[in-house]
């Protein structure tokens, strides 16, 4: 490890600051010129106006409360998960795991179609029931809190449950030994020591519920920051709001990371050397075994049932006014590739996607390289650019991207062809699951194995190319799997750039399909659904087979 | 704190035909034991005989398969682990990283709702028998390992436990440490006078420390008994293997008188005391010679 700069490792920062440059830092600088000046004169008018108009401040606090439910709702339903999976051992428990993880393989605003025939007004639920209960509750509300809540929990249960295995067990028996209750246990030692994962956890689902564009469109509830700053797009050049709404959910979620970090500091406890653990998971049996796991299928029934009803709304044929699908067909599938609107947008997807995970792929390798073994100065902000990522909306970098790259060059103007920036906005979003990826594999493969090759005169580029990237390959299908399939389901940045219906990714063609009236329109957007979640799902698959037990550390935030 | 606060009942700890198997390995083998009221009783083995298994039954976080275990007469199968008034002291310390000392010591007197002043009283008066009373508002991952295990201890005492249990609480500090807080255990005791049940793999603890010794091997007991005699007349070779250096001769009984016997040896003729079974001519038998009883003559 030398701490010398050679001349690859400046050209290989110079590139990387160049992208982050331009991807990363310049768009969100364009937003806060957007909010903040006017006439090259700094102005806070537009926050006055903010405050003033009724509709915007009820947007913004009705995503604020949306988010602070979700959150709220996700710890409850994750809490007592972990604590059954890290304390007990039963039947059936890898499986109900993996069952758990399901929802992450649909974006929320799928889901949300089918379960808006279930439970709109005249949906299935009330003309089963007789009734005309409002199951959405107040325009839609609560239907996106439930919709989010159940796609969104297993971030949460990822983070809580990393939290609790690396609580060492004799903490609690130590507290049991005291004389202490079960419950008292949990109080006073357990959740204290989880609290960081939670928080960390409870982060990411709050931006995600907070930014969240799709399942507020599909519902019809526009009262929310997301949708308000959607429907300026197309006002953009003339209007300054949108940028001073993008840049309230950027100070909002930039605000909240700090004030995390800083409740948080001092409360990451080392654990202090582990005891015995063989005591760790307790094997239950009979009627307890059988709580647990009807417990835990409960949980995935219901959070499988946006995914049954979209099934069940992509092989209807016939479907008004009545309980299930008068008629069944296979007949969308195949309307997916006839369709030129859909063909092409799997094409799109498919090249958008591909190349932003070529892109992750190669600029993940490099930062991780980098940082963990050139240790070169400044390598902090390296790292925090790659994961600043994580805390910045969607939503926020494609309004970025549509206002600055608004020039007259075909290629890079997403109003003439967003191929460019759709690829820069997947890219960008989902860097830090691959820099994590390739870090970990980095970490875990011995410096002195690539040190022999340099030792027998490889060059430094060589020797990662025949030596680092081979020991690494699993971390590396992995992230690019994943990098790969949530571009394929990437919503707010679709949504936003790509303008053209030529260039329309599948994301965009879903929701496009929608608004129109042809029958069949709806079941051919849910088909296109679940062929997205069958991709998704393989994707996992296969990368989570080629990173094992490790999976779950790339959805983490700690 | 002395020993007039415990409660005067004969707090003896009975184990009968004690047994538990973890996964398929039978991890304690029909072990029956009985430690008197105020003894300091040592479980003495190597890595994976049951003897932190067996602790762990004693203080109920395993439930048992077969056997029963009384504390006073009462039996304890039955009482989960909060309820069976022992303090134990873990092989980490098991200390709580968000808690200061003060509230670590306290937790188990703020479960058992003693009153504000009395519980401040008690905490500083067990902070103060191991001497950790000057660091009460740190954290633990401030204190040296020695500094920790003497709160682990302080945690334990306050609560007036009926059963002291300790799993090798010596065991991750280094060799000067380990010989201090040796003493200060065996001081504490002397004081406190709580039944203590004290699992170690380190022989030399147990010799200096114990009143009385059980050696485990597999699941089972050895051999209990006072440490001289466990010395002096160990059961079997592994017992007297277990308990310290020594050297096995292998020869034949060529003489016997009384408890003296004459033992023909590649190295020569040995004169050995012996007692047990009867020993007769011709026999092949082990000499033991411990080194502290060779004398070298100019």
């Amino acid at each position: 490890m030398n701490r010398r700069l050679t001349a690859s490792t400046v050209a290989l920062l110079a590139l990387l600051v160049a992208f982050f440059g331009v991807f990363l830092v310049y768009p969100v600088a364009y937003i806060l010129r957007g909010a903040f000046f006017v006439g090259g004169k700094f102005t806070m008018e537009f926050f006055r106006l903010v405050v003033a108009s009724p509709l915007t401040l009820k947007s913004i606090l009705n995503s604020f409360w949306l988010g602070i439910f979700v959150t709220a709702l996700t710890a409850l339903l994750t809490l007592p998960l972990a604590h059954v999976f890290t304390r007990y051992d039963f039947r059936g428990k890898s499986l109900l795991g993996a069952l758990l993880l399901v929802p992450l393989i649909m974006p929320p605003f799928v889901g949300a179609i089918g379960m808006r025939q279930f439970f709109a007004r005249y949906g299935s639920v009330n003309l089963l029931f007789g009734t005309h209960i409002d199951w959405l509750g107040d325009g839609g509300f609560w239907g996106v809190v439930v919709l989010q809540t159940l796609s969104l929990y297993p971030i949460m249960f990822l983070n809580v449950t990393a939290a609790m295995a690396n609580v060492d067990p004799t903490l609690r028996e130590a507290a049991q030994n005291l004389g202490a209750s079960p419950w008292r246990v949990f109080r006073t030692v357990t959740l204290p020591l989880v609290l960081p994962g939670l928080f960390a956890g409870a982060i990411l689902v709050f931006v995600w519920a907070f930014t969240d564009l799709g399942t507020p469109l599909i519902f019809g509830f526009n009262r929310l920051v997301a949708v308000q700053i959607f429907d300026r797009v197309t006002d953009i050049g003339t209007n300054p709001m949108g940028y001073v709404l993008v840049c309230v959910v950027l100070l909002l979620t930039v605000a909240l990371f700090i004030v995390s970090k800083w409740l948080l500091a001092g409360t990451r406890y080392e654990m202090l050397a582990r005891g015995h653990t063989a005591g760790a998971e307790q094997h239950v049996r009979g009627w307890r075994a059988t709580t647990i796991q009807v417990g835990v299928l409960a949980v995935i029934g219901v959070a499988l049932l946006p995914h049954a009803s979209v099934m069940l709304q992509s092989v209807s044929d016939k479907w008004f006014f009545t309980v299930l699908p008068s008629q069944v067909t296979w007949r969308h599938f195949g309307e997916i590739f006839t369709y030129p609107l859909t063909a092409s947008s799997v094409r799109n997807s498919l090249v958008y996607s591909g190349l932003s995970a070529g892109v992750d792929l190669v600029l993940g390798v490099m930062i991780a390289y980098v940082l963990v073994r050139q240790k070169v100065p400044g390598a902090a902000v390296l790292d925090a650019l790659a994961m600043l990522p994580l805390a910045l909306p969607g939503l926020v970098l494609a309004f970025g991207y549509l206002g600055g790259f608004n020039v007259p060059l075909r290629w890079l103007n997403p109003r003439d062809n967003p191929t460019l920036l759709l690829v820069a906005a997947y890219s960008v979003r989902r860097l830090p699951y691959i820099v994590r990826s390739a870090y970990a594999g980095f970490q875990q493969t011995s410096v002195t194995l690539e040190e022999a090759s340099l030792n027998l005169g490889a060059s430094a580029l060589r020797t990662l190319r025949k030596i680092t990237i081979p020991l690494v390959m699993a971390n590396l299908i992995a992230g690019t799997v994943l990098t790969f399939s949530f571009a394929m389901l990437e919503v707010s940045d679709s949504l936003i750039l790509a303008m053209k219906e030529r260039y329309f990714p599948m994301t965009k063609a879903i929701w496009a399909l929608l608004g129109r009236i042809e029958p069949d329109s709806v079941s051919v957007a849910s088909a296109m659904g679940i062929l997205g979640m069958l991709l998704l799902a393989v994707s996992l698959v296969i990368a989570s087979k080629s990173l094992g037990k490790r999976m779950g550390q790339l959805f983490r935030a700690g | 704190m002395n020993g007039n606060d415990r409660p005067s009942n004969n707090m003896n700890v009975s184990l009968q035909h004690l047994s538990k198997k973890l996964g398929n390995v039978a991890a304690v083998n029909d072990v029956t034991l009985d430690i008197a009221d105020g003894e300091l009783f040592f479980l003495l083995g190597p890595s994976g005989c049951g003897k932190t298994t067996l602790l762990r039954l004693i203080a109920g976080f395993y439930p048992t398969d077969s056997g029963t275990i009384r504390f006073g007469g009462k039996p304890m199968n039955d009482v989960p682990p909060n309820k069976r008034n022992t303090g134990m002291v873990f092989q980490n310390y098991a200390l709580w990283p968000h808690m200061t000392v003060h509230e670590n010591v306290a937790y188990g007197l703020d479960v058992r709702a003693v009153s504000t002043a009395e519980k401040k009283r008690r905490v500083m008066q067990a902070l103060d028998v191991v001497r950790m009373a000057a660091q009460s508002e740190r954290s633990p991952n401030e204190l040296s390992g020695g500094q920790q295990q003497r709160v682990a201890l302080a945690r334990a005492l306050v609560v007036q436990p009926d059963v002291l249990l300790l799993d090798e609480p010596l065991s991750n500090l280094d060799a000067k440490l380990r010989l201090e807080l040796r003493e200060e255990i065996r001081r504490i005791h002397r004081e406190l006078r709580v039944t203590t049940i004290y699992v170690t793999h380190d022989q030399q603890e147990a010799l200096s420390l114990a009143d009385r010794i059980a050696v485990m091997r597999d699941g089972r007991v050895e051999q209990t008994g006072t440490p001289q005699a466990l010395y002096r007349k160990p059961a079997n070779e592994f017992v007297e293997d277990f308990l310290g250096v020594a050297n096995f001769v292998e020869g034949r009984v060529t003489e016997v008188s009384g408890s003296q016997v004459s033992v023909a040896t590649p190295q020569g003729d040995m004169l050995c005391t012996f007692d047990g079974q009867a020993l007769s001519v011709g026999q092949t038998v082990t000499c033991v010679i411990r080194p502290q009883d060779v004398i070298v003559l100019k």
